[in-house]
């Protein structure tokens, strides 16, 4: 397929693309008065809810602090009062990501600059909040099982054995999936940086 | 004619323009709508920096086009890699031809390029001159023309590994 007949191609598309044009000026002007974009709303509802669920398991776990009777214990209450915290913080900066506050009136090069670099951010990001949630996990079985079965689960050598394996074999097809799924995109996220230097 | 008049009646002669980036940007119609939607809204917003320097369409090709960017980082979804099944489905009431057929193979040799190029390319089936794309994205005139022959060596080889 050569560019002509790419152009032939558009052209087809142009055609049809005809026939769904149906704005009218009422829609238009309600258009400009509402932002009823939806998958922005979604979105946003989404991570505020995951981060209402961080900041109530943190508070959960300060206020059941008192039960937490070893030493160790009380280091995976704080460290899990962190995890929480931590995972808040990296929901919130994603979320602020989504935000159009760039000036869309820029050129189209700056703006593809602009959005290579908050993707490869952002890639960071999840990077970071999968290994923590990883770890949350096990931190939450051994939490749960002080507060609601009165047990210290970590006294269980079989907790050791199966948290160990199962984490191992998480980890290994974790990252086994994040850089092939990753390496290609941030590759190519790398190279248009590249290009658009001056 | 006060300025909501004046905007409505640049959508109405530019709704070409916008549905056109908005489908080339997206992959199924829910996108597209929504993407229509917020073109219009940012472009009204920012309605009045319009300087009347460069030409209205102009100007509406590179709100459009930065918006679509946007988009992309809203949507959370890979354009490289969504399958575009579905995007014209209520079209067939028109005689397509194997149209969809056609859009499916011109979408899959763009979906590999990179955005900026995919900017490039939009601008260039809209048959835009060099000059017009230096202005809506940006990079010098000459620089266009070599982005132009290297998008053009990219698309050979593509259509090339796939035979």
């Amino acid at each position: 397929m050569e560019l002509d007949d790419l152009k032939n191609t558009w052209k087809g598309i142009d055609n049809q693309l005809k026939n769904q044009q149906n704005l009218n000026p009422k829609m238009i002007d309600q258009m400009t008065k509402t932002k009823y974009y939806s998958s922005l709303k979604k979105i946003a509802y989404s991570e505020i809810i995951g981060i209402l669920l961080c900041f109530a398991g943190a508070a959960y776990v300060a206020l059941n602090f008192g039960k937490l009777d070893t030493t160790f214990l009380q280091g995976v209450g704080i460290v899990s009062i962190l995890l929480l915290l931590t995972l808040s913080v990296i929901s919130v900066i994603s979320l602020r990501q989504f935000s159009m506050k760039e000036n869309v009136n820029e050129p189209y090069a700056e703006t593809v600059k602009v959005f290579a670099i908050t993707k490869l951010r952002f890639h960071k990001f999840q990077r970071i909040n999968i290994t923590l949630s990883y770890l949350l996990l096990v931190i939450t079985i051994i939490l749960l099982s002080k507060f609601f079965g009165g047990n210290d689960i970590t006294d269980s050598k079989y907790f050791w054995v199966f948290s160990f394996s199962f984490g191992y074999i998480f980890l290994l097809f974790y990252s086994k999936w994040v850089m092939k799924y990753y390496n290609k995109t941030l590759k190519q996220t790398e190279e248009l940086l590249l290009e658009l230097q001056p | 004619m006060d300025k909501k008049e004046t905007f409505i009646a640049a959508i109405k002669d530019n709704e070409g323009l916008i549905y056109k980036v908005a489908s080339f940007y997206t992959n199924t119609i829910e996108d597209r709508k929504d993407l229509v939607q917020e073109i219009i809204y940012q472009l009204w917003k920012s309605f009045d920096s319009f300087n009347q320097k460069s030409g209205l369409s102009t100007w509406m090709y590179r709100v459009a086009m930065n918006v679509a960017i946007y988009h992309l980082k809203i949507s959370k979804r890979n354009f490289l890699t969504v399958p575009m099944d579905g995007q014209f489905s209520n079209l067939h009431e028109t005689d397509n031809g194997g149209f969809e057929e056609k859009w499916k193979a011109l979408r899959q040799q763009l979906d590999k390029l990179n955005l900026l190029d995919r900017g490039i390319i939009l601008l260039y089936l809209e048959n835009k001159s060099y000059e017009e794309i230096a202005q809506i994205t940006g990079i010098s005139e000459s620089n266009v023309g070599t982005k132009m022959f290297r998008i053009k060596e990219k698309l050979k080889k593509q259509i090339n590994k796939q035979l």
